[in-house]
C-alpha cells in the first residue's frame, strides 16, 4: 500500500530508528513500510497517523485512489 | 519528539509476554539439548548425546548474544514486532506444508513397497486432523 511514511518522517528530522523506538516495533519494519512492502496492520497504521498527528487516510493511499 | 504510544494496541498475554523475552529460546534450546542428551544416555549413546547437548547449549549462547541482528532477535522473541510475527507465520505454515507433503509422498512410496505406509500414515492423519482441528478453533475465536 502506498504511504507517505517516509516524507512524514523526514520532514520531522527523525531517522527510522526513532520512529521505530516510539512505535515499538524494529528499524527494519519502518523501512519494510516506507518501501511499500509491507502493509501494517490496523492498530500500528493508527498508531503512525497519532505520532505524525494526521489521519490514517493521509498516511496511507489504496493503489490507484490517491 | 512528538509522543507516540510505545505500545501500538495489541494487548500482550502473559503467555506472549513469556514468548517474547530474550531468554526464552536459549532455555527452550538448552532443555531441548537436556532432553536429547537424556534419551541418548537412556539409550546407550551417552556420547551422541553429549555432542547433541553441546551443540544445543552453543545455539543456546548464539541466541542470547547475537542481540544486533533482527533475524536473531525475532527468533529469539525480544526483537518481534507484528511484521516479524508474520513472517514467522509464513514461514511455520511453509515448513508444515513441506513436512506434510514430504509425509504423502514418503506414505505413497512406502504403500507403493507393499508396505503398511505406517508410521507416515498415522502422520499424516495427525497432520490433517491437527489443521480441521486449527480451523474450527480459530474460525470460532475470530
Amino acid at each position: 500500500m502506498q504511504n507517505d511514511v517516509r516524507a512524514l518522517r523526514t520532514a520531522k528530522s527523525f531517522s527510522q530508528e526513532d520512529l521505530a523506538r516510539a512505535l515499538g516495533v524494529s528499524r527494519q519494519t519502518i523501512n519494510s513500510i516506507e518501501k511499500e512492502r509491507y502493509t501494517p496492520s490496523l492498530p500500528l497504521a493508527l498508531a503512525l497517523a497519532r505520532f505524525f498527528e494526521t489521519t490514517v487516510e493521509e498516511v496511507f493511499h489504496a493503489n490507484g485512489n490517491e | 519528539m512528538p509522543t507516540a504510544t510505545n505500545d501500538v494496541g495489541v494487548r500482550r498475554s502473559r503467555a506472549d509476554r513469556v514468548y517474547r523475552s530474550r531468554w526464552f529460546l536459549p532455555a527452550f534450546a538448552l532443555v531441548l539439548g537436556g532432553g536429547m542428551l537424556a534419551a541418548m544416555w537412556v539409550g546407550g549413546s551417552l556420547r551422541e548425546g553429549l555432542y547433541s547437548f553441546a551443540l544445543m547449549a552453543g545455539l543456546a549462547f548464539l541466541f542470547l548474544l547475537g542481540g544486533r541482528s533482527e533475524t536473531i532477535r525475532g527468533l529469539r522473541g525480544d526483537g518481534r514486532d507484528e511484521r516479524f510475527a508474520m513472517i514467522d507465520t509464513r514461514a511455520t505454515a511453509f515448513a508444515g506444508s513441506v513436512v506434510i507433503g514430504t509425509l504423502i509422498v514418503a506414505w505413497l512410496v512406502e504403500v507403493a513397497r507393499g508396505h503398511s505406509g505406517q508410521p507416515y500414515a498415522w502422520l499424516g492423519a495427525i497432520a490433517g486432523l491437527a489443521y480441521l482441528v486449527g480451523i474450527g478453533i480459530l474460525r470460532w475465536r475470530s
